[in-house]
């Protein structure tokens, strides 16, 4: 222990004391509420692939708390992810790794728990900033749009995530959710495994094989979930950009009129769509030439 | 076996790489040795060759390789030491297995986890005070006569007799990536008293071990060890307990006399749990 030239007197700090249950609490709220919000998230985004409507509808749902949205995402999502990413790094610095000298499969999946954990922070950082933002306020968002952050318009839902994941050439980006996302997915299916044996619940060498054959089911089951999300991100071009982008329209519209979606115009793609109409007016500009397929700003 | 096979290729000598330290906190080197090949030699015995020789592969006369051994039939665990990057006992370690899978030459390291005395020499204490912190007895001291105690099943007598064919020699903490080295350097101004304490208090707060688990496991399933099972538990949850494991399970891996170190791991994580549970609303 780094603290071993602390005075001996000293009463154990509070994190001493209870790491026992601390540790339970991590292990926990990486299964609840931090894995199971992936999945409903993952699962939220391969509806994408089925059809935008499905995907619009979905993120309706989920934005329908309006004002008591922040709230759920801090207490449920960001303030759980902080605590379980801070420990787990103390955690993984409690360790010396000896995967190399002892390679045991069991080994080496505990070497992969920590990088994909590791790999799994820097992604969800990214992707937060990249998409999220982060907080809510127009001006930090006015800000951070221009530097290609904060990029996902919730009434918007597809076409504003096809956009953000066209940015940086059309690769970067991708290649990073590639393998952001399929870290996550091994940490948490390795997580629930360990999980399992942490709290008792499996016990026996046969009882951890079979829970082994069940997370390893769980793991294809997310890694095709996340692909398919994947996909629905990443395949649409920029014609299908603008037809998304139609349907959203018609269907926020609709619902405000319906008194079925809280009318918030923070919440559309007005930045995407102003910064697409100027690129287009430079385009028609430099042309010279009056074809151009320029859709209307609506 | 090479041993026993006129028609195979003997090698003539036997490179042996030992790692060497002067004394507790210096600098480890390698020297070389090399022996005349025997049959059926283990590793102590080239231990013993080396110490006779007392020179190195290029001649130069050095101390003998300083080692620990006990019963020299695995069931004491003082010869543990990594041979060829693996721990084990050196006794159970045949030469001739160990050629087939390195030909070259045999590795002999001290083991990693525990402060060097000298050469292959670790001191062990750590380990030990380990079972203490768990109370790893059975709660009597036979003064008074009680009377033949409880019965056990066969299913209990069948899960607590693996458990209880641990030699605490060291190679489950040795290998586990949770369980790390504690070196304290004795300082100028402390007397032998203070500084056992320390070094105890040091110990206390880090990862008991898979021995430790197991063993708390084996004395709260005995009919007699369990009255005081609430207080292993609670030791269990104390900082260093059974929250440091990392499920690496590489303690099983390499355990000797094949115990179920991570059923017990499992067992004591669920004992623990209910516990937990109950002594919080019980409060």
């Amino acid at each position: 222990m780094s603290d071993s030239n602390s005075d001996s007197n000293s009463e154990p700090s509070f994190f001493t004391k209870h790491e026992f249950a601390i540790r339970r609490l991590h292990s926990l709220t990486g299964i609840v509420p931090l894995g199971l919000y992936m999945c409903v998230h993952l699962t939220t985004n391969a509806s994408l692939l089925g059809s935008v409507e499905i995907f619009q509808r979905a993120v309706f749902l989920i934005h329908s708390p309006g004002p008591l949205l922040p709230l759920i995402e801090w207490g449920g999502i960001f303030l759980p992810l902080l605590f379980h990413a801070g420990l787990g790094i103390w955690i993984a610095k409690t360790g010396r790794s000896n995967s190399s000298q002892y390679q045991f499969t069991s080994n080496k999946r505990y070497t992969w728990q920590r990088w994909t954990g590791f790999i799994g922070l820097v992604y969800l950082f990214l992707h937060v900033m990249h998409l999220h933002g982060g907080i809510h306020a127009e001006s930090w968002m006015d800000a951070i749009y221009k530097f290609g952050f904060g990029q996902f318009s919730p009434y918007n839902a597809g076409s504003s995530l096809v956009n953000a994941m066209n940015l940086g050439y059309g690769i970067i980006w991708p290649v990073i959710y590639l393998v952001g996302v399929l870290a996550l997915v091994y940490h948490f299916v390795n997580g629930i495994w360990t999980a399992g044996i942490t709290w008792g619940l499996w016990i026996s060498p046969k009882a951890q094989a079979r829970a082994t054959k069940i997370c390893v089911a769980l793991g294809v089951v997310l890694t095709v979930i996340s692909l398919a999300a994947w996909a629905g991100a990443v395949f649409p071009g920029k014609e299908d950009v603008a037809k998304m982008r139609a349907i959203e329209d018609r269907m926020y519209e609709a619902g405000v009129v319906a008194g079925t979606v809280p009318e918030n115009e923070h919440k559309r793609d007005l930045r995407g769509r102003a910064a697409a109409t100027e690129e287009s007016a430079a385009a028609a500009d430099g042309e010279q030439a009056s074809t151009g397929t320029t859709e209307p700003a609506s | 076996m090479i041993a026993l096979d006129p028609a195979a290729n003997r090698p003539q000598f036997i490179n042996v790489r030992v790692k060497r330290q002067d004394g507790p906190g210096q600098e480890p080197y390698w020297q070389l040795f090399k022996i005349d090949y025997e049959p059926e030699l283990n590793v102590i015995t080239v231990l013993q060759r080396i110490a006779a020789l007392s020179k190195t592969s290029d001649g130069k006369k050095v101390t003998p390789v300083v080692w620990d051994c006990g019963c020299l039939e695995e069931v004491c665990g003082a010869c543990t030491m990594q041979i060829n990057g693996r721990v084990r006992q050196s006794c159970s370690a045949l030469v001739d297995t160990l050629l087939k899978d390195n030909a070259d030459e045999l590795v002999l390291e001290p083991m990693s986890k525990f402060p060097v005395l000298r050469d292959l020499m670790v001191d062990r204490r750590r380990l030990f005070k380990a079972l203490e912190k768990v109370k790893a007895w059975v709660p009597v001291d036979s003064y008074y006569n009680m009377g033949p105690g409880e019965r056990q099943l066969r299913a209990a007598q069948e899960q607590n007799y693996p458990l209880s064919q641990c030699m605490s020699c060291g190679c489950c903490v040795d290998a586990c990536p949770q369980y790390n080295k504690i070196e304290l350097e004795r300082k100028k101004d402390e007397t032998d008293e203070e500084f056992k304490k320390r070094e105890e208090k040091a110990w206390d707060k880090a990862f008991v071990g898979p021995h430790a688990i197991s063993q708390a496991m084996l004395f709260n399933n005995h009919p007699t060890g369990k009255s005081i099972a609430g207080e292993r538990l609670d030791a269990l949850t104390a900082p260093g307990g059974i929250q440091a494991c990392g499920n690496a399970q590489n303690c099983v891996a390499v355990c000797p006399k094949e115990i179920p170190l991570t059923t017990s791991i499992a067992r004591a994580g669920r004992a623990t749990t209910i516990h937990t549970i109950k002594k919080w609303f019980e409060k």
